[in-house]
């Protein structure tokens, strides 16, 4: 009752006379909030409809059915033996590909990973503001100002660089690179390094730039030099946050990775395709399982990595 | 400039430095990491091959023309001749598969938000429990408490499942048992997306300040009524960011899906390698680059909203 009475206040421009103690929320139908909610459930009916999802076509064929059936039924007996017929001789046993596959995996993710890393602390801290107004470059002299000049400059281009190496989907990259030098795990590592490098530059700005400043502005006090204030006062409360990130990346990275496999690269991507196309069901349980276990393990990591360093 | 007090404040600084909190686990974390790099650079197939060899720096050379549009290959820049094509491409084919690039991110990430918003309150330890933010008032049979629990790891392991599964696996098996409709790569990026909303919702909820919900239980509220009238309206503003930040994903897997068989980018960004017009494919690229950027900065203009809002 109270809230239909409000809404009609509002409807009839009233004031809101009711306890001044409670927050006023704007003089409009919809608040800000309201409107960003309707805002999207129009969207999402637009999406419908230019996609023209129809609820009709979530019903499978009869092939899809069969098919579903087939695949879900071997959900809890993944394969131990191949189920292909005629085996090339001296093939390993199937578990020990799958753990291959695992490993070649977790080796490009972990090589992108080292790579952005590199890329995203360098992007980042030139991206953060904080690393620029809490090292004010004080005193005159040319080079002084040439320092001071560059600062905007180094900054904007950090940004924009960033904004351009996020803009590209790893698949894409990978696609382009694919094109452009053939396939070359080198270019599977640096496909995914290079979006991961960008989003990693952009998180790490945001947490320098939210991470407090007592520390910085202390060492500032006591006359430390520039350097000295980044690595010992700004970087030091930042850090937690950072490297928790860094391993949830990992996470994502190793799904990357086995997402490449369905261009060729030898990952688990690479063979769940291949037993999908040769109908082999129980083997795709296996690879998926074993994808399941690697970002399980990968989960668990950086979530006890997260309660340590960040509580 | 006393000895007595050098020592004194050596000391203090010693005994800092000896208590800083230190664990075992982070360090065999950073050597494990520093063991994982290792490993990875020194697998011998990276090195085997000539990443730089003769060949391959030819072929590059060869692609980097090949990306230059169609009709301006072999002749001097002209950036009207480059204007009409690019036009050509994009009637043809450019602005659908945008349009339906954009549409699959939109459709995706309501789907997976109207989902999550039922799978987040079972997911919450501090709602989906037998004694909600107030201890029971009688005793509490071990039935009840048994099937909350069991609800709640219930909803955390389907969220867990699926975002543990990439959206492009989940969209290839989709397709295969749904055909060729829009609804697997919709379907497939709405549960990864569902999977991971859930989770970020649900850490919002448990952080939530626990006393005025306790006041809502002690006036007989019930969870539904917790739920509609004090968890959603106080985390809406974070489940609004959450929903931009993730809706950003969306838009840059959106552009790949298509790979996989529906007319968004990804599928002409594939269909043109296969024919070999790497400039369409480039082109298709570039466009995906400035659909993500314009998507980044809707996300940016909704999130600065919700946060003045809030």
């Amino acid at each position: 009752m109270p809230v239909e009475l409000q809404t009609d206040e509002r409807r009839t421009g009233e004031k809101n006379t009711g306890p001044a103690s409670l927050p006023r929320q704007g003089g409009r139908l919809l608040g800000l909030r309201g409107s960003v909610i309707v805002a999207i459930a129009v969207a999402g009916l637009w999406a419908g409809l230019v996609l023209d999802l129809r609820p009709g076509d979530l019903i499978p064929s009869e092939g899809g059915l069969s098919l579903a059936r087939e695949l879900f039924s071997h959900a809890l007996s993944p394969a131990w033996t191949y189920e292909a017929r005629d085996l090339p001789p001296g093939i390993q046993p199937l578990p020990l590909k799958a753990l291959e596959a695992a490993q070649v995996t977790i080796a490009f993710a972990a090589a992108a990973m080292s790579l952005s890393l590199v890329l995203g602390l360098l992007l980042g801290f030139a991206a953060s503001t904080a690393t620029w107004s809490e090292n004010p470059l004080g005193g005159e002299g040319p080079l002084n100002r040439l320092r001071r000049g560059a600062r905007p400059l180094i900054y904007g281009s950090a940004r924009v660089l960033i904004a351009l190496l996020r803009s590209v989907h790893e698949l894409l990259w990978a696609v382009l690179l694919l094109a452009a030098f053939g396939l070359s795990q080198l270019s599977a590592i640096i496909a995914i390094a290079i979006p991961y490098s960008g989003t990693l530059a952009k998180v790490f700005s945001e947490m320098l730039d939210e991470a407090p400043r007592d520390s910085a502005r202390a060492l500032r006090a006591a006359g430390a030099s520039s350097a000295q204030v980044f690595f010992f006062g700004l970087l030091p409360r930042a850090l937690p946050e950072m490297s928790a990130y860094a391993l949830y990346r990992f996470e994502c990275a190793l799904r990357s990775s086995a997402v490449l496999g369905f261009f060729g690269y030898p990952t688990l991507g690479y063979y769940i395709a291949a037993s999908f196309e040769n109908l082999h069901y129980g083997e795709i349980w296996t690879y998926l399982y074993t994808l399941f276990a690697l970002v399980a393990v990968a989960d668990w990591w950086s979530g006890a990595m997260r309660r340590r360093l960040v509580g | 400039m006393t000895g007595s007090k050098h020592t004194e404040r050596d000391q203090e600084i010693q005994r800092l430095y000896r208590e800083r909190p230190r664990s075992g686990f982070l360090r065999w974390s950073a050597f494990a990491s520093l063991l994982l790099v290792i490993f990875a650079w020194s697998k011998k197939e990276l090195w085997n091959e000539e990443f730089f060899s003769e060949r391959r720096s030819a072929n590059f050379e060869r692609f980097l023309g090949e990306l230059r549009p169609y009709p301006l290959q072999g002749t001097d820049f002209d950036l009207g001749v480059a204007a009409a094509w690019a036009g050509d491409v994009l009637a043809e084919k450019g602005w659908t598969a945008a349009g339906i690039t954009l549409a699959i991110s939109v459709a995706a990430i309501v789907l997976a938000a109207l989902g999550s918003l039922l799978l987040t309150f079972f997911a919450t330890r501090t709602l989906a429990t037998s004694a909600p933010y107030l201890p029971a008032l009688g005793p509490v049979s071990r039935w009840r408490r048994w099937s909350w629990r069991i609800a709640v790891t219930a909803s955390r392991g389907m969220l867990i499942l699926m975002r543990s599964l990439p959206e492009y696996v989940l969209a290839f098996l989709l397709l295969a048992i749904l055909g060729p409709n829009p609804w697997p790569i919709v379907l497939a990026l709405a549960l990864h997306n569902l999977g991971i909303l859930g989770k970020l919702q649900a850490e919002v909820l448990e952080d939530l300040e626990p006393r005025p919900l306790a006041a809502l239980r002690g006036l007989g509220a019930s969870r539904l009524q917790i739920a509609a009238a004090g968890l959603f309206p106080l985390a809406l503003p974070r489940f609004l960011l959450y929903f931009f930040y993730r809706w950003e994903t969306c838009v840059r897997e959106a552009t790949v899906l298509g790979m996989l068989g529906i007319v968004s980018l990804g599928y002409w960004i594939v269909d043109a390698r296969a024919r070999n017009h790497y400039d369409e494919m480039f082109f298709f690229v570039l466009m995906g680059a400035a659909i993500v950027l314009m998507g980044d900065l809707i996300s940016a203009v909704a999130r600065a909203v919700v946060r003045r809002a809030a």
